[in-house]
């Protein structure tokens, strides 16, 4: 194949960036997911200016594009005086705009958990913060584990835009490759296909995940 | 003289921006949503060998990031079949293209609602499969589909800003072009921000009012 070895003596430097997509969108997740559980415990809170903050962020954040807060943070933070490099810069981006998603679904999860069952905890003497973490979250987390995975499977197709504050992640790499060799249709091809066949993967999991952590309900 | 100030011209260029961005967010969608039906519609009648191929399609589009897609169809396409292609062209095919495989899926889940009772029983009645599909199946999907197709559409509002990438001049390129003159990026990046808030929320707004007017027939309305 012709095309395999024009591209052959890139595939380190695209493994590379594939690392990097890797690690990017693990850091993202972890911090999504804690941001996520921290403004859906606010918003389900009892304080209506805890409440009020938390259902701004969750809104503004969903409702703008990801490249202009992308830019916001990338031109802005050092203004502030705070230098960081774009790879940090984006992994932060990142886990900021997937919290407001993680928020909703988490939420989401909250509310459908029976209110008898927070009572019962009540009455059994658990502090609030006990009630919170030990009883509300892993149910709700439990409910909410395949919306929680197309949330994921976005933030890594979100991750790609990354490209565009010189992070040389998976589609910064290609576009490095695709104008080397100018074979960018082929390129581009590929790699569209590699992302689809990641994500479709990854739905798999998410698939396995949601029955495994739900293997003792019934009905669903 | 450096024209390092905000001028009362930069609130022209924003509009322009959110002229372009609005006319191609108009254009992909009457374009996405059209295609989407057709789809949904050759998908339900199982027009031989369309359905695995439709599958697949969909499937990459929705499974792959757009800023890849607008890359294979602006520097890949004119490179492999030797044509010209403007940023524009290419930002109005691909983005229509992934609001089509969107509204494909909804469209898709929106005829499966419908229970098969209600086909057979038109079918016994002696209508039409055109009848059948504009009186029977039509108005149930769109009251199925309009709620998520609005959710949809207000994430390809923002999804039009990564056609900036390939250099249209959208609401995001003009920011790009505010924020490297003025060096204020605070102000210029919260204003775009602000826009694309007010535009997500508007298109939210009477999407929500579509959607009532739709459901409202679906309702027990009294004898």
């Amino acid at each position: 194949m012709r095309f395999w070895r024009v591209i052959e003596p890139y595939i380190g430097f695209l493994l590379q960036g594939f690392a990097l997509t890797v690690a990017a969108c693990l850091l993202a997740v972890i911090g999504a997911v804690l941001l996520g559980a921290l403004t859906a415990s606010m918003r389900s809170s009892g304080n209506r200016l805890v409440r009020g903050i938390a259902n701004v962020y969750g809104d503004v954040f969903r409702n703008v594009p990801f490249l202009v807060q992308l830019f916001f943070f990338f031109y802005g933070l050092p203004e502030l005086g705070i230098y960081i490099g774009a790879f940090e810069t984006g992994v932060i981006a990142l886990s900021i705009a997937g919290g407001a998603f993680v928020s909703d679904v988490i939420l989401s999860g909250i509310l459908t958990i029976d209110p008898g069952v927070i009572d019962a905890a009540k009455v059994s003497g658990l502090s609030r913060v006990k009630i919170f973490t030990r009883i509300v979250l892993p149910i709700a987390l439990r409910v909410s584990v395949r919306p929680m995975g197309s949330v994921l499977i976005n933030l890594i197709l979100t991750s790609s835009i990354l490209s565009t504050i010189t992070v040389n992640e998976l589609t910064g790499a290609a576009k490095i490759v695709a104008a080397t060799t100018f074979k960018p249709f082929e390129v581009y091809a590929v790699l569209l296909v590699l992302y689809a066949a990641l994500t479709t993967l990854m739905s798999f999991a998410i698939s396995a995940a949601h029955r495994r952590l739900n293997r003792f309900m019934t009905g669903g | 003289m450096r024209y390092a100030d905000f001028t009362p011209y930069d609130i022209v260029l924003l509009l322009q921006g959110l002229g372009v961005t609005l006319a191609l967010f108009v254009g992909t969608t009457v374009i996405g949503l059209l295609l989407g039906l057709l789809l949904a519609v050759v998908h339900h009648y199982r027009v031989p060998g369309c359905r695995p191929v439709i599958v697949v399609v969909t499937e990459a589009l929705k499974n792959s990031p757009v800023l890849v897609q607008l890359f294979l169809v602006f520097f890949g396409i004119p490179a492999f079949l030797h044509v010209r292609m403007t940023p524009v062209e290419a930002a109005t095919l691909t983005i229509s293209l992934n609001t089509a495989a969107f509204a494909f899926v909804i469209f898709r889940s929106g005829i499966e609602s419908i229970e098969r009772e209600q086909i057979e029983a038109a079918e016994v009645f002696g209508l039409s499969r055109a009848r059948i599909l504009r009186l029977i199946i039509a108005p149930q999907a769109a009251a199925f589909a309009v709620g998520p197709l609005i959710g949809i559409l207000v994430n390809q509002l923002q999804v039009t800003s990564l056609i900036s990438v390939i250099g249209v001049f959208d609401l995001t390129k003009i920011g790009n072009i505010l924020n490297l003159r003025t060096l204020q990026p605070f102000i210029v990046w919260a204003v775009i921000g602000l826009i694309y808030y007010t535009a997500a929320k508007t298109l939210a707004h009477f999407g929500g009012r579509i959607e009532a007017a739709l459901r409202k027939s679906a309702q027990w309305g009294g004898i």
